[in-house]
């Protein structure tokens, strides 16, 4: 095997345990990825480049799926991924107002993330919720008929 | 069988099928964009939407199965308003910047305008994409063109194997790309071009030639890099070729093309093309060579001056020291008629059966192991019936995907497409070991003891085919006490394979019958090659893999008419057709057709005729088309060899290493210039059609050879007397081959006429009604039975040892073709693939202390010494390194030996034992 950093050798240990755990066939694809974006942050072309040996599947496979979902991510994020859900329903019942309140706040665009690395945030498609709209999602924190004011106080939860 | 109505009209169609498959049957047309029939169906672009009555809205007719009485209609105005809609809606994603002169391949516009769109009014204003996005020297990415068919994204997948293509991201930001956003090359692409080949828009297109204008004319003609006999379109401006377009009628590989097909053509326009006949200065005057080194300054002339010289000097030489003297080195990259037409040359005009050619270097142990154990030396079985039946193919010293790139692609689809199991033996691990169940990495030399042990665990768990054995089979007995010497544990030993991989390798192919066998110059090129090859055929037989679909052994050839320079007798010891020299009936039967006495006197095979001239038994030569400076064991002795040769007539379409020691070059014709026809590694005998004028005065070279002929035997010296076949006035390459038909059975049926006409023949095709061929030995062997014949194991005739430490295997990669005289002309190849490279394994790398500063290696023969990037990967193991003879600057043929299979007289190309050194 070609020599690798001690960066990529804790990411491939980190797979394979992932793998180990869940499973190596196709259908565990989605399930494997989402556990290695938890574990890491995001999924990096050495872990694609692993998982594509460990579970026989084409790198290109897995960059299809990993890009697919919002809930993966083949980009390093911040510690915590707020999600703003950009639905009709959410954007109807105030949401445009809640998303400039969080993107001022923040000082981010959405796909980007902070400079100190702790928020990334994202835009979404409807979270499933629509009665409690608007609706952002926080890591797995989700929090419904927000407003504008509370936005500041929601932030102020995470380190 | 369904019925239904398409278009009020009654259509019997296939249960299966789908409406558009009915529909392209019942001569309808239904407009399409993401479907192809060689690629899975998706419905994605719903061009093909048609109305089924009794159905909910419009229905995909790529996707719906046709059923009972169903009633479709397939144009009417809200369908093609409806196609109005989708074509606008990708159109408005669509951006064309206006680079490329020919779009005749696309068929958005195609269909835009035959719903009256006009595609620049519809389409995006801006682009969103990059414009040649990627760098890959030979596909030119623009995805402000792409519709999102997913035909490359599937063509990539299920024809090519390689998944370099896929659909990133979703929604409006969705687009193609190949592996994790990365370059092409990275993403592992092979540069086969399929994914151009399927793209309907033009967002994929052939890089060299984006700026052509539409071809005036194409010409369908045979591939001449490798034997796989792939046919393409030559696209033809001003008498220049100037791009390769897929021809989905190919037989052999459809819309499929390997780099070297698609991209490899440019050489033809090269500038270093010999257009003229050369002659050494002093022959001209008249006075004595240089030096046996300096033959001297090169003179051009013309075609009278260079072939009466060659005529004068052959038969003077002929005269002089008898025509064992001269050696004919006929080429498998040239036509069956120019081979013919050598083999004649050599046996009538010269009166030698000196007439040899690169067979001897790569597959005369398997013509010579397989005509003895089964009675015919060929590929038993076709391509495409190992695709569509084998249940498990066992690969043993072949590298399928780089050596036969269209084949290897093929059984990477019957491993994807129908679970096929596959068995790899290699010492290498090649990249077909990816899709292999089981990859069996056997030390070089030990194949016999292998494929031995695999027998003996079958007679041990009983899997034998009695049946067959003992009704198409003899000489089991002694095979049985052979296979008897080779039990797992020691087999192991040898071969350094785990004895369970043993055991699991004879269950897959046990269990999945019926198993093809398929090799290459992993099992030819040792000292034991014939008999590598009877412990394969062996192994069939005792598993009654013979005469079926999907079975057989399989022996890849490697050019592109290797299999038909050997069928037209360019081997020392047979006529064309394989009539033995040695066989009184057919030393009569040629000396009758070509009117002259014949030697019934084995020849000299090009390891034994160029050696020869040392021993003075070899004075002169007369070569077509082959560089034995490149291609030869041991260079430094055929420099030596050559040097001290009176006479070397060579014909070339470049000046190559040889040339340096030729005295005459005359100039010859690619495969683009001429007509003739090639057989390929299946027995498939295909048109070869010239598509534009020789260039310079180069002349084809059947023609030239002719003429030579006719010159040589104006000198006198050999009594020709009028006999049927006596002749060398040939109107044209088509008359040479209803010559050939006459003479050798196996091709008495072939003719220019019936290829010209779309037959698609094998041989043996004896009589002209006769269909070909595919299948060998139905129901009984060409000999009658077939005979076991056992094969011992012994050890390389060369091994490391303290002073060479190291073992070196040679061979090559899929972006050159052998001595490198064509692909090293072609700019793009040498752009992906420009010097040699040894491959090092991790462990021995780590130990020479390679890294990015000292990234060269020396190797060490006995015989010389080479310097090259190392190429570090684990496709070597420890301890094996491995090099190309693809460049005159590193050539691996410096280091091999002239160790010879006693029978086949091939080399050990495969084993020498070498020191390696870490240089920078």
């Amino acid at each position: 095997m070609p020599p690798v950093t001690i960066n990529e050798e804790e990411t491939i240990l980190g797979v394979r345990r992932i793998v180990k755990r869940i499973g190596a066939t196709r259908a565990d694809l989605i399930p494997v990825l989402q556990a290695v974006t938890n574990e890491f942050g995001f999924i990096s072309q050495p872990a694609m480049e692993e998982l594509s040996a460990l579970m026989n599947l084409p790198t290109k496979e897995i960059h299809s799926v990993a890009t697919f979902y919002r809930m993966l991510s083949t980009q390093p994020r911040g510690r915590h991924v707020i999600q703003f859900c950009e639905s009709a329903p959410c954007h109807v019942v105030g949401g445009r107002e809640v998303f400039a309140t969080l993107k001022q706040a923040l000082a981010l665009e959405p796909g980007q993330t902070s400079p100190d690395n702790k928020w990334t945030l994202l835009t979404t498609s409807c979270l499933g919720v629509c009665g409690m709209g608007p609706v952002i999602l926080i890591d797995t924190d989700m929090y419904g008929n927000v407003t504008p004011e509370q936005v500041k106080e929601i932030l102020s939860r995470y380190e | 069988m369904t019925k239904l109505t398409i278009n009020g009209i009654e259509v019997q169609s296939e249960s299966n099928w789908t409406i558009l498959k009915a529909a392209e049957h019942a001569g309808v047309t239904i407009p399409t964009l993401c479907y192809h029939k060689d690629l899975s169906p998706t419905g994605a672009c719903r061009m093909c939407l048609v109305n089924v009555k009794g159905a909910k809205g419009l229905t995909t007719a790529c996707t719906t199965p046709v059923s009972e009485g169903m009633e479709v209609e397939t144009e009417n105005e809200v369908l093609a308003s409806s196609r109005r809609s989708v074509l606008k809606l990708l159109l408005s994603v669509y951006y064309d910047q206006g680079y490329k002169p020919d779009d005749t391949d696309n068929d958005l516009y195609k269909w835009a305008r035959f719903y009256g769109l006009d595609p620049h009014k519809y389409m995006a204003s801006k682009p969103r994409y990059e414009v040649d996005s990627d760098p890959n020297p030979f596909i030119f990415v623009d995805l402000n063109k792409c519709i999102l068919c997913t035909r490359c994204v599937r063509a990539c997948s299920e024809i090519q194997g390689r998944f370099v293509w896929g659909v990133s991201e979703r929604g409006f930001e969705a687009h193609v790309s190949p592996g994790m956003e990365e370059d092409m090359i990275d993403a592992r692409c092979e540069s086969c071009g399929a994914c151009v080949a399927y793209c309907p828009t033009g967002a994929l297109s052939l890089k060299p030639t984006i700026s052509v204008q539409p071809a005036e004319k194409k010409v369908t003609t045979t591939c001449a890099y490798c034997g796989v006999g792939c046919q393409f379109d030559l696209n033809v401006i001003d008498d220049t070729v100037v791009k390769v377009t897929s021809n989905p009628l190919a037989p052999a590989n459809g819309m499929h093309l390997c780099v070297k097909g698609r991209f490899g053509f440019s050489y033809i326009h090269h500038e270093d093309r010999l257009t003229k006949p050369l002659v050494r200065e002093y022959l001209l005057n008249g006075t004595q060579r240089p030096s046996k080194s300096d033959r001297g300054k090169w003179v051009e002339t013309d075609w009278d001056t260079a072939l009466d010289l060659v005529a004068k000097k052959l038969a003077d030489t002929r005269d002089t020291y008898g025509p064992d003297s001269i050696g004919v080195l006929s080429s498998a990259k040239c036509t069956n008629e120019e081979n013919y037409l050598m083999n004649k040359f050599a046996r009538q005009v010269i009166g030698t059966n000196n007439v040899d050619h690169c067979a001897r270097l790569c597959h005369a142990s398997t013509v010579a192991g397989l005509a003895t154990t089964l009675g015919s030396g060929a590929m038993t079985n076709s391509m495409q019936d190992v695709y569509e039946a084998a249940n498990s193919i066992f690969v043993i010293g072949s590298n399928t995907t780089e050596q036969h790139p269209v084949f290897g692609a093929k059984m990477r689809q019957a491993v994807l497409n129908r679970g096929v199991k596959l068995v790899v033996a290699d010492p290498r691990k090649i990249e077909l070991c990816e899709f292999a169940t089981l990859h069996l990495q056997q030390k070089p030399g030990t194949d016999i003891a292998l494929v031995n042990g695999l027998m003996y665990i079958i007679l041990e768990k009983g899997y034998e085919d009695k049946q067959f054995i003992e009704e198409r089979t003899e000489n089991f007995d002694a095979l049985v006490e052979n296979v008897k010497q080779y039990p797992p544990e020691k087999v192991s030993k040898i071969t350094g394979i785990p004895v369970d991989q043993l055991y699991e390798a004879v269950e897959i192919i046990v269990h999945n019958a019926p198993m093809a066998v398929f090799w290459a110059m992993g099992i030819t090129q040792h000292t034991v090659g014939v008999h590598n090859v009877f412990s394969l055929a062996d192994l069939q037989l005792m598993l009654g893999n013979f005469g079926k679909p999907g079975a057989g052994v399989n022996p890849l050839r490697g050019q592109n008419n290797v299999q038909g320079a050997c069928d037209m007798g360019c081997l020392v010891n047979v006529y064309p057709g394989y009539q033995a020299v040695t066989a009184e009936a057919s030393q009569q039967k040629f000396e009758a057709a070509w009117g002259t006495t014949l030697s019934n006197k084995v020849g000299k095979t090009v390891t034994e005729i160029i050696p020869g001239v040392l021993e003075g038994t070899t004075k002169a030569l007369y070569i077509l088309g082959e560089n034995p400076m490149m291609t030869d064991p041991d260079t430094n002795h055929i420099r030596h060899c050559l040097e001290e040769l009176d006479f070397l007539a060579l014909q070339e379409i470049f000046p190559t290493e040889t040339s340096k020691y030729a005295d005459v070059l005359l100039p010859g014709v690619t495969f683009a210039e001429k007509t003739g026809t090639f057989t390929s590694t299946e027995r498939r005998v295909q048109m070869v059609r010239q598509a534009i004028t020789p260039r310079g005065e180069s002349r084809p070279d059947w023609a030239v050879t002719a003429d030579l002929a006719k010159r040589v035997i104006a000198q006198g010296g050999r009594q020709i007397d009028a006999a049927p076949y006596a002749g060398w006035d040939y109107a044209d390459s088509g008359e040479v081959m209803a010559e050939i038909a006459a003479l050798t059975p196996s091709y008495g049926g072939i003719s220019h006429e019936r290829l010209n006409a779309g037959e698609t023949l094998c041989w043996p095709c004896p009589t002209s009604t006769h269909p070909g061929t595919p299948i060998l030995h139905i129901g009984k062997f060409t000999r009658g039975k077939a005979t076991f014949l056992p094969a011992i194991h012994l050890d390389p005739s060369e091994l490391p040892d303290e002073e060479y430490p190291v073992m070196m295997t040679t061979g090559r990669v899929i972006y050159h073709w052998h001595s490198g005289e064509q692909t090293r002309r072609v700019k793009e190849l040498m752009e992906i693939y420009g010097e040699p490279l040894i491959e090092v394994s991790y462990e021995d790398a780590a130990q020479l202390g390679l890294n990015e500063e000292v990234n060269h290696v020396k190797v060490t023969s006995r015989r010389g010494t080479i310097t090259a990037r190392a190429w570090v990967t684990d496709r070597v193991p420890e301890g094996l390194i491995y090099g190309t003879f693809h460049f005159p600057e590193a050539n691996v043929n410096t280091l091999t030996k002239a160790a010879l299979d006693p029978i086949a007289k091939i080399p050990e190309y495969k084993v020498t034992a070498v020191r390696i050194e870490a240089v920078n």
